[in-house]
């Protein structure tokens, strides 16, 4: 047993065989041609660079759906070197003056572009060198006539290779982990198994000399390190780990095609929060009922240009149709006048968290948002969607707000574009204002979001990002569970839909507590989705509600503490009641 | 011969995803393209190139096109690269 030590990329632990690809290093055929033989040479070259280019094209347009967005993107990056002139046309340059062969001129310009790369000081530029070396070293095997594409991997097999470009890796992508010898964590390898979560160690110089085929590995994604031809304690040790964490995993997989329902049989809707569009295909995957808090800010951050309202459509739209007849509720922008657009500090505001910032930024810009405002509902002709408002304090903050609604709605009709009549409109209670009002606000509109993480932060008093009250920050204080208690008491009165979006939504240990307030709705990352929804199956509101109304009506913190520790841990909530 | 200068505003300045957008572009122009920073001149059809140009946020460019569309060639350029390449992040 031995361990070797190189760069972790993540991905977790793997134990498996390994299967050694042969080092990359290989002798380039170096020969002079006659100039006879120039065009048929330049010929073999630009049929090489079109099978190589015609190859990633294709492998990025099959990509499977779980494959991350930025497979396409490496793909067509690498794609595009083969198009450029300080490669191909130098290559070629090469064999009509000097008369080399296409190999050799080909490995002679992508060294001098790699040595270019590799004398920069910034570890991500040093590493786009071995990018036009991957690209390269795949034009020498089409021109050799290799296949291409690597040998299929089985699973539970560890692929060890000298280097592996991001098409090589999608390729193996049955393999359970990666050790490649060239490469850090910039490399855009790296971004792709970061983005696979499949546990991989780069840089790891030896890997190929000292790791022979069928050894057994122990791989650690997360330190780095490999374990070589591990000891029977040792394995025994990390089998014992993995089996729990993968058993886990199954275990959770399996609930995603189970109805979401409690013990007695109510039925409760998980939605996932997403930030940008790409997001709604893992949140489907979970299993997610729909999109209950997207959140817009990723259009209008860091950048100088504000985005139209045509590349807002298009971004609703393509949440929309991906969530396929699910429906989508899209908040509108929730920025501050602290932050300028492109992400850099204006005229500091006095108190940023109280300023002018989310509805009351956006009524104070109010092209801005009746651009947004237009944008949604030109999204909500193809699918159902809800738009949602968010920090309302005031009742003429939502007239304000409707009447834009209206506006763009009327203008909208005036051009004949199609929205649904119907979309529904609902605010955030996420100010104390606004949850002491919720009786009030759920007569407004036709919906309610409670978002806990600003409620917390506004009822308490407490900036979570200051380090010196940060410990004060407490979600189960009584002053919070009561408002979230009256604010569900006040929608469910009026008949109107409410769900949590904040943190608490997603945490497992808060679920039982949520839905003893009777909650029927929550949103959260689509990565907890899951285990919320083994708490909720394991949930019997019946038995929950006088349990959770006790608690949030204890004033004694050791008391109310303890009480929810007890809901906690009480696997079934039958435990009969004192 | 015409030029225009800009400056950089997304988040990572020109990494691999931006080059790519910015060669794509540049390659639907018949005009030759250079971009320059500080001593620096590429072929702004080359990824490599630009790539080398190791551009971070706030960075200033010099656009340069000759040939029948540079007019159009040096404005689509300009409105990207300000345009922060709509990039999240």
């Amino acid at each position: 047993m031995f361990s070797l030590q190189g760069s972790g990329i993540g991905g977790g632990v793997v134990i498996g065989r390994a299967r050694v690809f042969e080092s990359g290093s290989r002798d380039i055929e170096r020969r002079r041609i006659e100039s006879a033989d120039v065009g048929h040479e330049t010929a073999r070259l630009d049929r090489a660079l079109e099978q190589v280019k015609s190859e990633l094209l294709t492998l990025a347009d099959h990509l499977p759906l779980t494959a991350p967005p930025e497979a396409r993107a490496l793909l067509e990056v690498h794609a595009m070197i083969l198009d450029d002139p300080s490669l191909v046309q130098e290559a070629r340059a090469m064999i009509a003056e000097q008369l080399w062969n296409a190999e050799w001129s080909l490995w002679t310009q992508a060294g001098h572009l790699a040595a270019q790369f590799s004398a920069f000081e910034d570890a991500y530029l040093r590493e786009r060198g071995r990018d036009v070396e991957q690209v390269a070293d795949r034009v020498l095997r089409a021109l050799a006539g290799t296949r291409v594409q690597p040998a299929h991997v089985a699973a539970a097999a560890i692929v060890v290779a000298h280097d592996l470009s991001p098409a090589d890796m999608l390729a193996m992508r049955e393999a359970d982990g990666f050790v490649i010898e060239q490469g850090g964590s910039t490399s855009h390898t790296a971004i792709l198994a970061r983005s696979m979560n499949v546990p991989t160690v780069m840089g790891l110089a030896t890997a190929c000399q000292r790791i022979q085929d069928d050894d057994w590995l122990i791989l650690d994604g997360e330190s780095g390190t490999v374990i070589v031809s591990p000891d029977e304690d040792v394995l025994a040790a990390y089998r014992a780990r993995q089996a729990i964490d993968s058993l886990e995993r199954e275990r959770l997989q399996k609930l995603v095609a189970v109805a979401t329902r409690t013990r007695d049989g109510r039925t409760i809707c998980l939605q996932a929060n997403i930030e940008h569009p790409d997001e709604a295909a893992e949140a489907l995957s979970a299993g997610a009922e729909g999109v209950g808090l997207f959140r817009t800010e990723f259009l209008f951050m860091n950048r100088s240009v504000l985005p139209d309202e045509d590349e807002q459509f298009e971004a609703y739209r393509q949440v929309v149709q991906a969530m396929q007849g699910r429906p989508v509720t899209i908040r509108t922008i929730d920025i501050g006048a602290d932050k300028t657009l492109d992400g850099s500090m204006s005229a500091q505001a006095p108190n940023p968290a109280l300023g002018l910032r989310a509805i009351r930024y956006a009524l104070a810009e109010p092209q801005l948002f009746l651009a947004q405002v237009r944008a949604i509902l030109r999204a909500s002709a193809y699918g159902p969607v809800r738009l949602l408002i968010p920090m309302v304090a005031h009742d003429h903050e939502i007239s304000l707000s409707l009447e834009w609604i209206e506006r763009a709605r009327r203008g909208l009709r005036d051009q004949a574009i199609a929205f649904d009549p119907a979309m529904a409109v609902g605010v955030m209670i996420e100010v104390p204002a606004a949850a002491l009002c919720a009786t009030h606000f759920a007569r407004r509109v036709d919906f309610l979001s409670i978002g806990t993480n600003d409620l917390v932060q506004y009822t308490l008093a407490i900036d979570r990002a200051d380090h010196e009250v940060a410990s004060l920050y407490d979600p189960y204080h009584p002053a919070v569970l009561r408002l979230i208690q009256s604010t569900l008491r006040a929608a469910r009165r009026a008949g109107k839909p409410v769900s949590v979006c904040g943190e608490m939504a997603g945490d497992p240990l808060a679920t039982r507590l949520l839905l003893g307030m009777g909650l029927s709705e929550f949103s959260m990352h689509a990565a907890t989705l899951l285990r919320v929804k083994r708490e909720v199956l394991d949930g019997d509101v019946t038995r929950l509600a006088p349990r959770v109304a006790r608690l949030i009506a204890c004033d004694d913190p050791v008391r109310s503490r303890s009480m929810l520790d007890r809901l906690r841990a009480d696997p079934d909530g039958a435990r009969p009641q004192r | 011969m015409l030029s225009a200068e800009v400056e950089v505003v997304n988040a990572l300045g020109l990494h691999a995803r931006p080059s790519a957008r910015l060669t794509a572009l540049a390659g639907r122009f018949r005009s030759e393209i250079w971009i320059s920073r500080g001593a620096r001149r590429v072929n702004a059809k080359s990824i490599m190139g630009v790539m080398m140009l190791a551009a971070g946020r706030g960075s200033s460019l010099k656009l340069e096109a000759e040939g029948p569309d540079e007019v159009q060639a040096i404005e689509a350029l300009r409105a990207l690269i300000a345009a922060g390449f709509d990039e999240k992040g």
